[in-house]
């Protein structure tokens, strides 16, 4: 593992080669540069000889830095780096991009994933999970490997999303069991909306078991004009459109309780209960107990209240409730 | 019974019972002295539960012989008692609850005869009515193709006067019990479905006609006779799918000697869906209307149960206005609302079978 430490010609860095490229980030490099030009390189990007030029294996926004400050003040075009042996293999140029990483900070998902699918063009999935503490700076099992691969054999939107906060791990891993029209039905519907995991995963639930009661594809009910009205809309923030999306689908999955939730739920209102009333319908209309609570900071409040309630006693919608 | 791997305890005697099985089954007897092979071999398969219905073990019964229904919390109990003969089932039905009861499910026969009647004893010399089944934690009849249990309890439930016999099915394997003097204690049951249902979700269960003319051959032999509709399954139409299936059964049979008609809707312990969405992949049965219930268990949606429930009590009521329906498992507003009673007290719906049960076999009333 000694690399050499020594000078190289920054003109003779392949940029176009990102084979070991781990990361998704793209990031602002400026105060890099900045530093750079204040403190001096404290670490050297590592760069492998190959084909009279040298590819990237860590390092890349410090590289990009230096070229930055190059052209913003001329400075001299040699760096320095840590020069790997020629007869490096490309499985060990990748561990040490992986570890280079994982060792500055933890790995994203998408990065665990792009690293995991590249390594197993050189390791199985057990040895992987035995290297993993070395290699990834946590401990993984076969299991998590295999369903990092499998998220892996995802199209590369996917990674995308899943960089972006849109895609779940968890949910990624749900979708990788689809066929692919499936895939890119979920993968449309994550990169117009901004849900949490267990929501996404509900809509993907929801979807899915519309699909097979109904008999129809999932793309199919994503081609659905209201769905495509929600998710389609360009003036509507992501977040709303996942309140509505979720909403049409609970429709959409359970109409019956859908209109229940409905119809109690206008009964209620209409019954104009004050601010400070609960009152609230059996949980799923199984058990038979409303609850009706209120509170009171004092006498004239708790009167108020008692007044308020004594007079629903009459209101027809309160007796169609309980009577429904 | 298409079994391919026998394992048999080697506690177990080789007598005529064991025997009569093995020399039914085209398949050589493996002797084991530890269950846990059977365990291993079931779960070492992909689909350990398709492995199980071809796999049978032969064993004791380590547990209780006899046992009370466990029934479930906030929903009325029939105060049943399980006779346990044997567990899990050939048939594949894709809702059925034994593949997520047992871990892993393993088709057992209960070998003993001898243990089983003295057992029975104890409970015949009570001064109690029991209504009895084996059809709780398998299927009662699919063992009548291979031993000799059915056949003895029939006989030995004929020489008593205050239990009754349930032998819960849906195959219609009665051959062997036609000749037998069952002094009518005997009641031979069919869990009944629509035709959409059986063929979509009762893999290698018999069809509806062929229950339903297994139920009137039983009946010329003069055994009584109970249905139950459990679980109902909500599709489109399916209330006038049901409803032909009443028609159907009075057809063929008197409703005077029908002993109950239950009544209970689809529900499963959450855990059940992903056995039936990997075991069966063609299944909508899940993606009703369901709502988790008081007892943890998926239901539907409680006015969609109702709204079917009164369209099939009123059509039974229809051809039989005086035949006992009962819910398995539902609660005060359902009992309320559909039947416009709830056997409230503790034992009430109990009390009520049993009733049936004296009048219907002969029991004796005196215990009621």
């Amino acid at each position: 593992m000694s690399d050499l430490l020594c000078k190289i010609n920054i003109l003779d860095i392949d940029l176009t080669d990102k084979r070991y490229k781990i990361s998704f980030a793209e990031d602002d490099i400026t105060f890099l540069a900045h530093s750079i030009k204040e403190t001096g390189l404290i670490t050297p990007p590592v760069v492998r000889p190959l084909n009279n030029k040298f590819v990237i294996i860590s390092g890349f926004n410090r590289i990009r830095a230096l070229i930055y400050n190059n052209r913003l003040y001329n400075n001299e075009t040699k760096i320095v780096v840590y020069k790997t042996k020629p007869d490096i293999t490309d499985c060990s140029c990748l561990v040490k991009a992986i570890a280079a990483l994982a060792f500055k900070r933890p790995l994203t998902h998408s990065e665990l994933i792009i690293s995991t699918r590249r390594l197993y063009q050189f390791l199985d999935k057990k040895q992987i999970a035995k290297k993993s503490a070395a290699i990834f700076n946590i401990e993984f099992n076969v299991r998590f490997v295999e369903d990092l691969l499998t998220i892996g054999a995802l199209p590369d939107p996917a990674f995308e999303l899943i960089h972006s906060g849109n895609l779940s791990f968890k949910s990624a891993k749900r979708i990788s069991s689809y066929g692919e029209n499936i895939i890119k039905v979920f993968l449309t519907i994550f990169s117009k909306i901004k849900a949490s995991s267990n929501n996404q995963l509900e809509i993907i639930l929801h979807i899915m078991e519309i699909s097979a009661r109904d008999a129809i594809k999932p793309e199919s009910l994503l081609k659905n004009k209201e769905m495509q009205s929600i998710l389609f809309d360009e003036n509507k923030d992501p977040g709303l459109k996942t309140k509505d999306l979720r909403a049409w689908l609970f429709e959409q999955r359970f109409p019956t309780i859908f209109k229940a939730h409905q119809m109690v739920r206008e009964k209620i209102t209409s019954i104009k209960f004050k601010n400070n009333i609960k009152f609230l319908p059996p949980q799923n209309f199984e058990s038979q107990n409303f609850s009706i609570s209120f509170t009171a900071k004092n006498y004239s409040e708790f009167a108020a209240s008692v007044q308020n309630l004594n007079t629903a006693l009459e209101n027809r919608e309160l007796k169609e409730i309980f009577n429904q | 019974m298409k079994i391919d791997t026998l394992f048999i305890d080697k506690a177990i005697p080789r007598d005529f019972e064991t025997d009569y099985i093995i020399s039914r089954l085209k398949t050589d007897p493996q002797w084991i002295e530890d269950s846990r092979e059977v365990y291993d071999f079931i779960n070492d398969a992909d689909d350990p539960v398709s492995k199980a219905k071809k796999t049978l073990y032969i064993t004791h019964n380590k547990g209780a012989v006899i046992k009370e229904c466990p029934g479930t919390s906030f929903y009325t109990c029939c105060d049943y008692t399980i006779l346990h003969t044997g567990t899990f089932c050939t048939m594949d039905c894709s809702y059925c609850i034994l593949q997520a009861y047992f871990h892993p499910p393993v088709l057992q026969y209960f070998a003993g005869l001898e243990t089983l009647g003295h057992n029975l004893e104890k409970i015949f010399c009570q001064d109690k009515i029991f209504r009895i089944g084996t059809g709780e934690y398998t299927d009662s009849l699919i063992w009548e193709k291979i031993s000799l249990q059915p056949k003895f309890l029939v006989e030995t439930f004929a020489r008593q006067n205050n239990c009754l016999l349930e032998l819960k099915t849906k195959t219609v394997n009665i051959e062997s019990l036609l000749p037998l003097e069952h002094n009518g204690k005997t009641v031979i049951a069919w869990s009944l479905n629509t035709p959409d249902i059986i063929s979509s979700e009762e893999k290698g269960t018999a069809s509806l006609k062929a229950r339903l003319e297994a139920a009137r051959r039983v009946e010329s032999k003069g055994y009584k006779l109970a249905f139950h509709f459990d679980p109902l399954v909500i599709y489109p139409e399916c209330e006038i799918q049901y409803k032909k299936v009443i028609h159907q059964i009075f057809e063929h049979v008197s409703s005077e000697n029908i002993v109950w008609i239950s009544i209970g809707s689809f529900r499963f312990m959450p855990k059940l869906k992903q056995i039936i969405e990997q075991r069966f992949n063609h299944s909508t049965i899940c993606y009703g209307e369901f709502i988790t219930g008081l007892d943890n268990k998926m239901r539907y949606f409680k006015p969609l149960r109702i709204k079917l429930y009164k369209q099939i009590i009123s059509c039974i009521k229809e051809h039989a206005p005086d035949l006992l329906i009962y819910f398995c498992m539902e609660d005060e507003e359902v009992w309320e609302k559909c039947m416009g009673l709830f056997p409230k007290k503790e034992g009430e719906l109990g009390h009520i079978l049993d009733r049936s049960a004296a009048a219907h076999c002969n029991l004796n009333s005196n215990f009621l």
